[in-house]
């Protein structure tokens, strides 16, 4: 599934422009430096951290998405290094478990 | 000329603490790993330096092993990675960093003594498997990293940057 078909079938709401990757893993952290070792390539990265270091850490794993959970907004520097990395940024108004279920009624694991 | 062109994967994950501390003496910085379930803070004296605790964030260390050859690369002198921020043309990491295309990204590996009083740093057998593992895993994305070890900044301490570390979840108050 791209990015893009995501976006529409769960509401996502984008922060950024993005590149429409083709998603091939979901990996769910808080933990940012978990990130590198954990995370698999053209990853969803399902956060509620909006931290620059998520970016940076999102950027080595190869991660294609980022979706912040709780509504929460990261600050515009993050968006700007988010586009330098052409990781998408998205926004996600419930919680980490409540995406995670919608992504597996999309079949997406 | 290394025979093998290897394929890293990162391996021997480990989970814990990186903790800094500061000299009162003489100014200077070190930090390490800890694994323990709570991160040493007492203060002590190692010769001339007298070291107290400033932070500690929890990381994660990893090693990198090759998947054609088994060559394995130990990092345990890399303790983190900063992405590098610096503009400052007389600093060789600046230089580098104002030289990169916009897709393209420095990150620092930061070794245990970022004042490099004992003139060691990240090996460059760490270095150069850290490029290619990251060349390889982001080539096929169209995107490009550069992995420095930390002695090439002019002053580590006062580095622009973005340490990945999970700074401020369980820090001592």
């Amino acid at each position: 599934m791209k990015v893009s078909e995501l976006v529409q079938k769960t509401g996502l709401k984008a922060i950024n422009e993005y590149k429409d990757r083709e998603i091939e893993s979901v990996y769910i952290s808080d933990m940012v430096s978990d990130l590198i070792a954990s995370a698999k390539t053209n990853a969803v990265v399902v956060t509620l951290q909006t931290h620059k270091s998520l970016i940076a850490a999102a950027n080595l794993a190869a991660a294609a998405m980022i979706v912040i959970v709780n509504g929460r907004k990261p600050s515009e520097d993050v968006v700007a290094l988010a586009n330098r990395t052409g990781i998408g940024l998205f926004s996600f108004d419930l919680d980490a478990w409540a995406f995670a279920k919608k992504l597996v009624n999309l079949g997406v694991e | 000329m290394d025979p093998c062109s290897h394929h890293w994967f990162i391996c021997n994950v480990r989970h814990g603490y990186l903790v800094e501390e500061a000299c009162f003496e003489c100014g200077g910085r070190l930090s390490f790993f800890s694994a323990e379930p709570v991160p040493p803070i007492e203060k002590y004296r190692e010769g001339r330096h007298f070291w107290a605790y400033l932070g500690s964030f929890q990381t994660v260390k990893f090693d990198l092993k090759c998947s054609a050859c088994g060559r394995l690369v130990n990092l345990n002198d890399v303790n983190g990675l900063m992405l590098s921020e610096c503009t400052d043309s007389d600093c060789q990491v600046g230089v580098l960093v104002l030289q990169q295309a916009p897709d393209s990204l420095v990150y620092v590996a930061v070794c245990p003594n970022t004042t490099h009083s004992t003139g060691t740093c990240v090996s460059s057998e760490g270095i150069e498997a850290l490029n290619q593992y990251f060349k390889a895993k982001l080539a096929p994305v169209g995107r490009k990293v550069t992995v420095v070890p930390c002695k090439l900044c002019n002053s580590f301490d006062k580095c622009r940057g973005t340490s990945i570390a999970d700074v401020g979840l369980t820090d001592i108050q």
